[in-house]
């Protein structure tokens, strides 16, 4: 039986600045019909870029300088443009990563779907009874009222729902699925890999997943290969390379990913991170050796071909790596002893957030939407507490209300004693500060690191003058981990890694007393995650940092925090130490969460048989 | 995603340069610029060296020469590189002296109008709120009298002079700077790094002047270029009508209503200013648009 | 969808109100007060003291300009601005015998203007990359450099005089009658299927109009190129291109539908700047609208006919922005549950 898809050592060389890159190295890999492979790697490591080969849609000085790709025994890349552009949606599907952006704004979801139709060769007097029926198999509710509406009106699930429906209507022999819950919530993204699992088996198709998260790569897939900066290091049956990886790369990918359950141990973090294109030119052996701990002169020179080390599972390493650098296991992490009669950093008594909408005629209705509906809780001195939620439960709501970005409209919040409703916003509580999401938006492109360590020291009491400031910013490279010769750079020469640490830095420099952090991991590369988790740690521990953590990931809260808060539409829905909510969950919500969280075991089923809609729409 | 970065020992070598010296070598690199530039500083030079430059003087007439043409045409004469107007006045001479009003009267008043509107709209976008919504209806309000009817009306108002002009240009002009800029000190006005400032205890004036306005600069500084050829238009379109200079003073408008009602005998006379005014704005419009491509980085990588 | 349709008209006729009242005001004030002697602007050059005591006292010249405004406001609503000083007629009656002219002169310039517009905003798009786009580049910011009313001479001068291929001057050569109907010629005389003076009027709107399209033009291909370059890099666009659907019907069935509302936008805002340039256009192919009009109230000094053009002008612009509000609401799916 012939593969549906094989890739036989494909190169994909770029031209940049004038010069040959080779983004992807001998790739090699193959699908059998009704197959599911799954290509797991960090951000940058190249398997967006083997979807595009596929597709045919590679940037303008990239191309396929060498190797084979077959699709049902075709050449593929013989193919011209307007053949291989046959091939697409028809045989070939993708089901694309964003879903609420992947559909035309302006035009209804009724419009687009008859528009793929209408290319796979449907004739039209068909397409709304299809329509409804896909529609429906996907189990997208009100499936007929569904086609009048348009993307914005749908939830990032649905559209999700109405992407795979669309993959699947032509019956294609192979879909390519990038990264298709990455940006879903933990527990939609449980219902649509089960989606994705149920079409495929109904279908017989093989299915090709792509997507950072080596844990639901090994739940979904039956293959699994591992990208590190365009080579494929390692492949095989998902368990043999989760249970018994051979590559370095592999073992501390999974070593680092926090685990929800089993003891706490501090994560190890390989230093630096992968290369950029731009450092390629000057890796010609292995790519990941400058930062292996085995390695040895050979391996920084010569690529080492693929070695067989179990029944369909090979590796790109040599032989004498394979014992050693098994990841020792980190110490066990000490929880901070909360003294009981501590005196509470913040405390919050009832409070609420709304916001107002003007609505109806005129705009003279107003209606009120409950961001924080009645938030009741308190942090102790020195612990470092735990919010978990999916958007829109209120969670950043909280954090601004804590540093004071926003007012309560009700309620009382005590901030180390002191209140902080009356009047405007009281924004000279240094001491409390605030690490935003997204280092994009949060770091002054026009500053230097220099300049934006130090930004606490231009006003009020801590003002030191400029000649001065050298010292404090580089205590705060040191604190965070940060090379020292970047202090004369600027936020866009940095990776996002870095980015994330002049984050923290910057907050540190006011000499805070109580830091919130709001979703400061979730975006980065599981080892740069690591290091951030724990430089924050040490920072607990060294300066009694009280931490309030925003997170919707269960198991990096686990790994950081004593004690947690559960959110869901802007409550509060359970509280209390993290083993004590995690192993025995109260309210229907955590549990519901807790399922639809990819196990660390890869024996145990998942994803699990969920509450279906209906139920989970009542906890809304 | 993780950029490229050079290993350390890479780093030490090179110091990143700032951000300004980086555009501007950038900016140096587009032709754009270049050209532009160079058409500016030619008439800037036109205008300040007019009296070393002009053959003649603009104002005089030669009752003897009227209407005669260029010298490379039949009847023309070196006396008159461009030949003469109506009255026996040079009409290069004319156009080198008009330079100095149309430049004058372009650069006070896209200062005017910057300086008003930049104001306006840091204000607006930053506060947000009722201050906001009072300038933006005021903005809008403003917007709703096509710009050449209000200068018109303006200028009927406060009576003929090149002060008056650049009132006028000001007060219709800076709405669209306001409207702009404003746009784009809310985006920056929104990005956490604001938010982080204020955490830090920055006062509003602060956050506004350090951080907010260094951002908005690239901005400010195109529609500033771009502002200044509009200005020249607008002089041209009031001075056509007779509300701009008084009647002695060279202005390319005013030489090309003159010159229309000779347009059938002597073509030249209009065409002529029109060429120096469209180059004039061209230049200002193509260094505008140069500096906006360079100093936005968005647009810098559309063009690689 | 009406729902929010007939909010938006409601709020934009509810705001309009005030706002025609403050420009009012603004003109009233700009012509009134600023100038030294208001009286001199009001009178014909042969006016007697009993003719300048009697406007004194009707226009209430010796009161505050507070009165002096609602003596005005007054007789504005009730349909008279007063008489023009140069024609002696009522200025009412002047606006309404040329505002259809410009009207019928802009609606002209322009759909000649989206016509240039958008195959040259898809053209500059599709040479994207290419030598031809910087050519075409080019050729864009020089036509941004040249104001609608050098283009008037140009295009007199060119097809005009030299030429002779059009005419350049009136709406209908002198001698057709002029029906009495909407006051649009193009309407008039298709609805009484006079072909040959439907061409003759067609023919003499070809160059002012192109005038103003040509002036205009360049904003609408920057906007429509700017707004398909960006669509380009659209995550819809991508994913589009991976259902195998060709550049064409991608941009035909998706990208366009999106760029249109920017331009709409830049319509909106910019008409007043087309609008505007029917001042000198009109002068210059000596067009009988509103914008000759006031050229020539210009000349004259006649600030009645000044305010009445101004007015005009303004209220006029306002309409049109309101129904652009609307066509943007209608075509946003993102503002119709409002």
């Amino acid at each position: 039986m012939t593969d549906v898809l094989s890739f036989d050592n494909v190169t994909v060389t770029a031209r940049m600045s004038g010069r040959s890159i080779d983004v992807l190295r001998d790739i090699s890999f193959s699908l059998g019909q009704g197959d599911i492979v799954g290509l797991v790697g960090e951000s940058g490591a190249g398997k967006s870029m083997i979807g595009r080969v596929i597709s045919g849609l590679l940037p303008d000085n990239f191309s396929v300088s060498a190797g084979k790709v077959s699709f049902d025994g075709k050449n593929l890349l013989a193919l011209g443009k307007s053949e291989r552009r046959a091939l697409l949606g028809r045989r070939i599907a993708f089901i694309p990563q964003e879903p609420l952006s992947a559909l035309n704004p302006v035009r209804t979801i009724g419009s687009q779907f008859s528009e793929h139709l209408r290319h796979i060769g449907i004739e039209r007097s068909r397409h709304r009874a299809l329509m409804i029926e896909r529609l429906t198999q996907v189990q997208l509710r009100n499936a007929e009222e569904a086609l009048q509406r348009f993307p914005h009106e749908l939830s990032g699930g649905q559209c999700q729902r109405v992407l795979i429906a669309m993959a699947f209507a032509g019956e294609p022999a192979l879909v390519v699925a990038d990264e298709p819950t990455t940006a879903l919530d933990v527990m939609t993204q449980a219902h649509i890999v089960r989606l994705i699992a149920e079409q495929q088996k109904q279908h017989g198709t093989a299915l090709l997943f792509i997507t950072h998260d080596l844990r639901l790569a090994g739940h979904v897939c039956r293959n699994v290969g591992v990208m590190y900066a365009g080579d494929m290091v390692e492949f095989g049956p998902a368990a043999s390379v989760l249970k018994a990886p051979s590559h370095p790369y592999t073992k501390s990918l999974l070593a680092a990913i926090p685990e929800l359950t089993g003891p706490r141990r501090v994560l190890p973090a390989l230093a630096d991170h992968m290369p950029g294109l731009g450092t390629f030119a000057g890796l010609g052996g292995c790519r990941f050796s400058p930062r292996c701990a085995t390695k040895d002169p050979s391996c920084i020179a010569t690529r080492l071909p693929p070695r067989m080390v179990g029944a369909g599972h090979w590796v790109r390493c040599a032989e004498r790596c394979e014992a050693a650098g098994n990841a020792q296991l980190g110490d066990l992490i000490s929880l901070p002893a909360s003294v009981a009669d501590a005196p509470a950093a913040v405390a919050f008594d009832k409070v609420r957030l709304s916001y107002h909408a003007s609505r109806g005629f005129l705009g003279l209705r107003r209606s009120r939407f409950d961001a924080v509906k009645s938030a009741t809780f308190s942090v102790q001195e020195g612990e470092i507490l735990g919010i978990v939620g999916e958007s829109g439960s209120g969670k950043t709501s909280i954090g601004r209300l804590i540093v004071g970005l926003e007012r309560p409209s009700a309620g009382m919040i005590r901030i180390h004693g002191q209140e902080r409703t009356t009047g405007a916003v009281h924004l000279t509580h240094r001491d409390t500060q605030l690490i935003f999401q997204d280092p994009q938006s949060a770091l002054n492109p026009r500053r230097s690191v220099m300049r934006l360590l130090t930004q606490a020291l231009e006003v009020g009491e801590s003002y030191v003058p400029e000649s001065e400031r050298r010292p404090v910013a580089e205590a705060l490279l040191r604190d965070t981990g940060l090379p020292p010769d970047c202090l004369e750079r600027f936020s866009s020469q940095l990776s996002g890694g870095q980015r994330q640490r002049v984050n923290i830095g910057r907050a540190l420099g006011a000499k805070p007393k109580l830091i919130v952090a709001d979703e400061i991991v979730s975006g980065l590369d599981v080892s740069v995650q690591a290091h951030i988790l724990n430089c924050l740690l040490d920072l607990n521990r060294k300066h009694r940092l009280t931490m309030v953590f925003i997170s919707h990931d269960l198991a990096v809260v686990r790994y950081l925090c004593s004690r947690i808060l559960m959110m869901h539409a802007g409550e509060i829905v359970e509280e209390g130490p993290t083993e004590a909510v995690f192993s025995n969950p109260q309210h229907p919500y955590t549990k519901a969460l807790l399922d639809a969280v990819p196990p660390d075991n890869a024996d145990r089923p998942w994803p699990p048989v969920l509450a279906t809609d209906s139920a989970m729409s009542a906890l809304r | 995603m993780s950029s490229s970065i050079p290993s350390s020992a890479a780093l030490k070598r090179e110091r990143p340069p700032s951000a300004t010296a980086e555009a501007l070598r950038q900016a140096i690199r587009s032709p754009r610029v270049v050209i532009g530039g160079a058409i500016v500083l030619a008439m800037v030079i036109c205008a300040v060296f007019a009296p070393q430059i002009a053959p003649n003087d603009p104002a005089e007439q030669d009752l003897l020469n009227m209407l005669l043409p260029p010298m490379w045409a039949e009847g023309g004469s070196i006396d008159y590189p461009f030949g003469t107007d109506s009255l026996g006045r040079c009409i290069l001479s004319q156009m080198i002296f008009g330079a100095r009003v149309a430049l004058f009267v372009g650069f006070v008043a896209a200062i005017g109008a910057t300086l008003l509107g930049t104001t306006l709209a840091l204000i607006s976008g930053y506060f947000g709120g009722w201050i906001d919504r009072v300038i933006s209806h005021l903005v809008d309000l403003w917007m709703s009298l096509p710009p050449v009817v209000l200068s018109v009306t303006l200028m009927v108002g406060f009576g003929t002079g090149v002060g008056n002009v650049i009132l006028s240009i000001v007060l219709v002009d800076w709405t669209r700077f306001c409207r702009v800029v404003r746009s784009e000190v809310m985006v920056v006005a929104r990005k956490d790094f604001v938010s982080a400032a204020k955490l830090l205890g920055f006062g509003n004036v602060r956050i506004i002047l350090r951080e907010i306005l260094p951002s908005v600069a690239p901005l400010i500084i195109t529609l500033f270029t771009l502002q200044v050829g509009i200005g020249i238009i607008v002089e041209a379109i009031l001075s056509f009508v007779g509300l701009s200079v008084p009647a002695g003073v060279p202005a390319w408008g005013q030489m090309i209503a003159q010159a229309r009602n000779y347009m059938y005998q002597a073509p030249w006379g209009i065409i002529l200013p029109i060429i120096a005014m469209f180059i004039t704005v061209l230049g200002f419009n193509l260094l505008g648009e140069g500096l906006r491509v360079t100093l936005d980085p968005r647009l810098r990588k559309r063009n690689i | 969808m009406f729902k929010s349709l007939i909010n938006v008209a409601a709020r934009r006729l509810a705001g309009a109100i005030p706002t025609v009242l403050l420009l009012s005001m603004v003109v009233f004030i700009v012509l009134r007060a600023l100038p030294a002697d208001p009286l001199a602007l009001l009178l014909p050059p042969n006016a007697t003291q009993a003719d300048a005591e009697a406007v004194r006292k009707a226009l209430g010249l010796d009161r505050s300009i507070v009165i002096q405004y609602l003596i005005w406001l007054r007789d504005a609503l009730s349909g008279d601005l007063g008489n023009s000083i140069a024609f002696r007629e009522p200025v009412t009656r002047l606006l309404a015998n040329s505002l259809p002219a410009t009207l019928e002169l802009s609606f002209v310039g322009l759909g000649l203007a989206l016509l240039i517009s958008i195959p040259g905003g898809l053209l500059l798009y599709g040479a994207r990359g290419t030598i031809l786009e910087n050519i075409l580049d080019v050729l864009v910011v020089c036509m941004l450099s040249i104001p609608s009313f050098l283009w008037a001479i140009f295009l007199l001068l060119g097809f005009g005089v030299m030429l002779g291929w059009l005419p350049f001057s009136g709406r209908v050569e002198s001698g057709i009658v002029i029906p009495d109907g909407t006051g649009f010629l193009l309407i008039d005389y298709l609805v009484t299927m006079q072909w040959g003076y439907w061409q003759n009027a067609l023919s003499h709107l070809i160059l002012p109009a192109m005038a103003l399209a040509l002036g205009f033009s360049p904003l609408v291909i920057r906007v429509l190129r700017s707004s398909l370059l960006e669509s380009s890099d659209d995550h819809y666009v991508t994913v589009a291109r991976q259902r195998g659907l060709s550049e064409r019907q991608i941009i035909l069935a998706h990208m366009l539908r999106n760029s249109v509302l920017p331009t709409i936008t830049l319509i909106g805002a910019q008409f007043g700047f087309l609008f505007g340039g029917t001042l000198l256009v009109e002068t210059i192919f000596s067009y009988p609208g509103i914008g000759n009009l006031m050229v020539q109230a210009v000349r004259n000094h006649d600030l009645p006919v000044i305010q009445g053009v101004a007015l005009v002008f303004c209220v006029t612009t306002l309409a049109i922005n309101t129904v652009v509000d609307i066509l943007y609401v209608v075509l946003n799916p993102k503002l119709r549950r409002a």
